[in-house]
Protein backbone atom coordinates (compact mmCIF):
# COMPACT_ATOMS: atom_id res chain seq x y z
CA UNK A 1 0.00 0.00 0.00
CA UNK A 2 1.53 3.32 -1.02
CA UNK A 3 1.53 6.53 0.99
CA UNK A 4 -1.26 8.13 -1.08
CA UNK A 5 -3.71 5.28 -0.44
CA UNK A 6 -2.67 5.21 3.22
CA UNK A 7 -3.30 8.93 3.68
CA UNK A 8 -6.63 8.71 1.83
CA UNK A 9 -7.68 5.80 4.06
CA UNK A 10 -6.76 7.91 7.11
CA UNK A 11 -9.01 10.69 5.80
CA UNK A 12 -11.90 8.27 5.14
CA UNK A 13 -11.53 6.74 8.62
CA UNK A 14 -11.39 10.17 10.29
CA UNK A 15 -14.43 11.48 8.43
CA UNK A 16 -16.41 8.27 9.05
CA UNK A 17 -15.63 8.25 12.80
CA UNK A 18 -16.62 11.92 13.07
CA UNK A 19 -19.87 11.19 11.24
CA UNK A 20 -20.67 8.26 13.54
CA UNK A 21 -19.89 10.40 16.60
CA UNK A 22 -22.19 13.18 15.36
CA UNK A 23 -24.94 10.68 14.51
CA UNK A 24 -24.79 9.19 18.02
CA UNK A 25 -24.95 12.66 19.56
CA UNK A 26 -27.84 13.75 17.36
CA UNK A 27 -30.25 10.87 18.01
CA UNK A 28 -32.37 13.24 20.09
CA UNK A 29 -31.97 16.13 17.63
CA UNK A 30 -35.71 16.83 17.46
CA UNK A 31 -35.67 17.62 21.18
CA UNK A 32 -32.45 19.65 21.06
CA UNK A 33 -32.11 23.40 20.61
CA UNK A 34 -30.47 24.78 17.48
CA UNK A 35 -27.52 25.93 19.61
CA UNK A 36 -26.95 22.40 20.92
CA UNK A 37 -27.19 20.88 17.43
CA UNK A 38 -24.79 23.49 16.01
CA UNK A 39 -22.37 22.78 18.85
CA UNK A 40 -22.36 19.03 18.05
CA UNK A 41 -21.88 19.72 14.32
CA UNK A 42 -19.06 22.19 14.95
CA UNK A 43 -17.36 19.75 17.33
CA UNK A 44 -17.79 16.98 14.75
CA UNK A 45 -16.23 19.04 11.95
CA UNK A 46 -13.36 20.23 14.15
CA UNK A 47 -12.88 16.76 15.59
CA UNK A 48 -12.71 15.20 12.13
CA UNK A 49 -9.88 17.57 11.13
CA UNK A 50 -7.87 16.74 14.27
CA UNK A 51 -8.67 13.02 13.89
CA UNK A 52 -7.48 13.00 10.26
CA UNK A 53 -4.16 14.65 11.24
CA UNK A 54 -3.66 12.17 14.10
CA UNK A 55 -4.56 9.18 11.86
CA UNK A 56 -2.14 10.41 9.17
CA UNK A 57 0.67 10.41 11.76
CA UNK A 58 -0.33 7.01 13.23
CA UNK A 59 -0.68 5.34 9.79
CA UNK A 60 2.71 6.67 8.66
CA UNK A 61 4.47 5.66 11.90
CA UNK A 62 2.96 2.16 11.66
CA UNK A 63 3.97 1.87 8.01
CA UNK A 64 7.55 2.99 8.80
CA UNK A 65 7.75 0.41 11.61
CA UNK A 66 6.39 -2.41 9.41
CA UNK A 67 8.38 -1.67 6.25
CA UNK A 68 11.44 -0.25 8.02
CA UNK A 69 11.72 2.71 5.66
CA UNK A 70 10.38 6.25 5.41
CA UNK A 71 8.29 6.98 2.34
CA UNK A 72 8.26 10.61 1.20
CA UNK A 73 4.89 12.06 0.16
CA UNK A 74 5.50 13.72 -3.21
CA UNK A 75 2.64 15.61 -4.86
CA UNK A 76 3.12 15.53 -8.63
CA UNK A 77 1.04 16.34 -11.73
CA UNK A 78 -0.79 12.98 -11.65
CA UNK A 79 -1.86 13.58 -8.04
CA UNK A 80 -3.14 17.03 -9.00
CA UNK A 81 -5.29 15.51 -11.76
CA UNK A 82 -6.73 12.99 -9.28
CA UNK A 83 -7.34 15.80 -6.77
CA UNK A 84 -9.24 17.66 -9.48
CA UNK A 85 -11.43 14.63 -10.30
CA UNK A 86 -12.16 14.14 -6.59
CA UNK A 87 -12.98 17.84 -6.19
CA UNK A 88 -15.38 17.69 -9.12
CA UNK A 89 -17.18 14.69 -7.63
CA UNK A 90 -17.42 16.15 -4.13
CA UNK A 91 -18.56 19.56 -5.45
CA UNK A 92 -21.26 17.93 -7.60
CA UNK A 93 -22.56 15.73 -4.76
CA UNK A 94 -22.45 18.57 -2.22
CA UNK A 95 -24.10 21.02 -4.63
CA UNK A 96 -26.93 18.62 -5.48
CA UNK A 97 -27.38 17.79 -1.77
CA UNK A 98 -27.71 21.47 -0.79
CA UNK A 99 -30.34 22.12 -3.48
CA UNK A 100 -32.20 18.89 -2.56
CA UNK A 101 -32.11 19.80 1.15
CA UNK A 102 -33.45 23.30 0.53
CA UNK A 103 -36.22 21.95 -1.72
CA UNK A 104 -37.19 19.27 0.82
CA UNK A 105 -37.11 21.81 3.68
CA UNK A 106 -39.70 23.93 1.92
CA UNK A 107 -41.71 21.05 0.51
CA UNK A 108 -42.18 19.12 3.75
CA UNK A 109 -41.97 22.18 5.99
CA UNK A 110 -39.06 20.70 7.95
CA UNK A 111 -37.20 22.46 10.73
CA UNK A 112 -33.98 24.38 10.20
CA UNK A 113 -32.24 21.82 12.43
CA UNK A 114 -33.01 19.06 9.90
CA UNK A 115 -31.54 21.19 7.13
CA UNK A 116 -28.41 21.95 9.14
CA UNK A 117 -27.83 18.27 9.88
CA UNK A 118 -28.60 17.17 6.30
CA UNK A 119 -26.18 19.73 4.80
CA UNK A 120 -23.36 18.84 7.22
CA UNK A 121 -23.79 15.10 6.66
CA UNK A 122 -24.00 15.53 2.88
CA UNK A 123 -20.68 17.40 3.07
CA UNK A 124 -19.09 14.46 4.87
CA UNK A 125 -20.65 11.93 2.45
CA UNK A 126 -19.45 13.95 -0.57
CA UNK A 127 -15.97 14.06 0.93
CA UNK A 128 -15.92 10.30 1.64
CA UNK A 129 -17.16 9.45 -1.89
CA UNK A 130 -14.52 11.68 -3.47
CA UNK A 131 -11.85 10.01 -1.31
CA UNK A 132 -13.08 6.57 -2.45
CA UNK A 133 -12.76 7.76 -6.04
CA UNK A 134 -9.17 8.82 -5.28
CA UNK A 135 -8.38 5.35 -3.92
CA UNK A 136 -9.85 3.80 -7.09
CA UNK A 137 -7.70 6.10 -9.25
CA UNK A 138 -4.53 5.42 -7.23
CA UNK A 139 -5.08 1.67 -7.64
CA UNK B 1 -7.88 16.59 -38.73
CA UNK B 2 -6.85 13.83 -36.33
CA UNK B 3 -9.96 12.92 -34.40
CA UNK B 4 -8.91 9.38 -33.62
CA UNK B 5 -7.58 8.80 -30.10
CA UNK B 6 -3.87 8.14 -30.22
CA UNK B 7 -2.04 5.67 -28.02
CA UNK B 8 1.22 7.14 -26.75
CA UNK B 9 3.76 4.52 -25.80
CA UNK B 10 7.22 4.87 -24.33
CA UNK B 11 10.56 3.18 -23.87
CA UNK B 12 11.09 4.28 -20.28
CA UNK B 13 11.37 0.75 -18.88
CA UNK B 14 13.90 -0.29 -21.54
CA UNK B 15 15.90 2.92 -21.09
CA UNK B 16 16.04 2.44 -17.33
CA UNK B 17 17.58 -0.99 -17.75
CA UNK B 18 20.02 0.33 -20.34
CA UNK B 19 21.08 3.00 -17.84
CA UNK B 20 22.79 0.79 -15.27
CA UNK B 21 19.44 -0.74 -14.29
CA UNK B 22 18.20 2.51 -12.85
CA UNK B 23 15.34 1.90 -10.41
CA UNK B 24 11.89 3.48 -10.73
CA UNK B 25 12.58 5.30 -7.45
CA UNK B 26 15.83 6.76 -8.81
CA UNK B 27 14.13 8.00 -11.98
CA UNK B 28 11.21 9.38 -9.95
CA UNK B 29 13.62 11.31 -7.73
CA UNK B 30 15.54 12.57 -10.75
CA UNK B 31 12.44 14.07 -12.42
CA UNK B 32 10.62 15.06 -9.20
CA UNK B 33 7.59 12.78 -9.24
CA UNK B 34 6.40 9.82 -7.17
CA UNK B 35 7.42 6.25 -7.99
CA UNK B 36 3.75 5.46 -8.66
CA UNK B 37 3.73 8.00 -11.51
CA UNK B 38 6.72 6.27 -13.14
CA UNK B 39 4.93 2.91 -12.72
CA UNK B 40 1.80 4.35 -14.40
CA UNK B 41 3.86 5.82 -17.27
CA UNK B 42 5.64 2.52 -17.89
CA UNK B 43 2.32 0.66 -17.97
CA UNK B 44 0.93 3.28 -20.44
CA UNK B 45 -1.78 4.08 -17.87
CA UNK B 46 -0.74 7.70 -17.68
CA UNK B 47 0.57 10.04 -20.36
CA UNK B 48 2.90 12.60 -18.77
CA UNK B 49 2.77 16.33 -19.42
CA UNK B 50 5.17 17.77 -21.99
CA UNK B 51 7.25 19.17 -19.14
CA UNK B 52 7.65 15.78 -17.46
CA UNK B 53 8.20 13.99 -20.79
CA UNK B 54 11.09 16.37 -21.56
CA UNK B 55 12.55 15.86 -18.08
CA UNK B 56 12.49 12.07 -18.54
CA UNK B 57 14.07 12.35 -22.00
CA UNK B 58 16.77 14.68 -20.63
CA UNK B 59 17.52 12.22 -17.81
CA UNK B 60 18.34 9.56 -20.41
CA UNK B 61 20.08 12.18 -22.63
CA UNK B 62 17.78 11.37 -25.52
CA UNK B 63 15.39 13.19 -27.83
CA UNK B 64 11.78 13.20 -26.62
CA UNK B 65 10.55 11.32 -29.75
CA UNK B 66 12.92 8.46 -28.93
CA UNK B 67 11.39 8.05 -25.49
CA UNK B 68 7.71 8.77 -26.25
CA UNK B 69 6.13 7.69 -29.52
CA UNK B 70 2.75 6.93 -31.08
CA UNK B 71 1.66 3.32 -31.43
CA UNK B 72 1.21 2.59 -35.15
Amino acid sequence: MNIKIRNTLAEITGASLAMIWMWLNLTEASLMTIQAVSKVLAQGIGGSIILIIVLHIIFNILSSIITGQYEEDIDDERDKIFELYALQVSSAIFGISIVATLVLLGWFNLTIISGLIAITFSGFIASILSLLLKIYLYK
Amino acid sequence: MLKKKIQIENAVRKLRFNNDEMTQQQLAKEVGVSRQTIVAIEKYKYTPSLDLAFKIALTFEMEIQDVFFIHQ
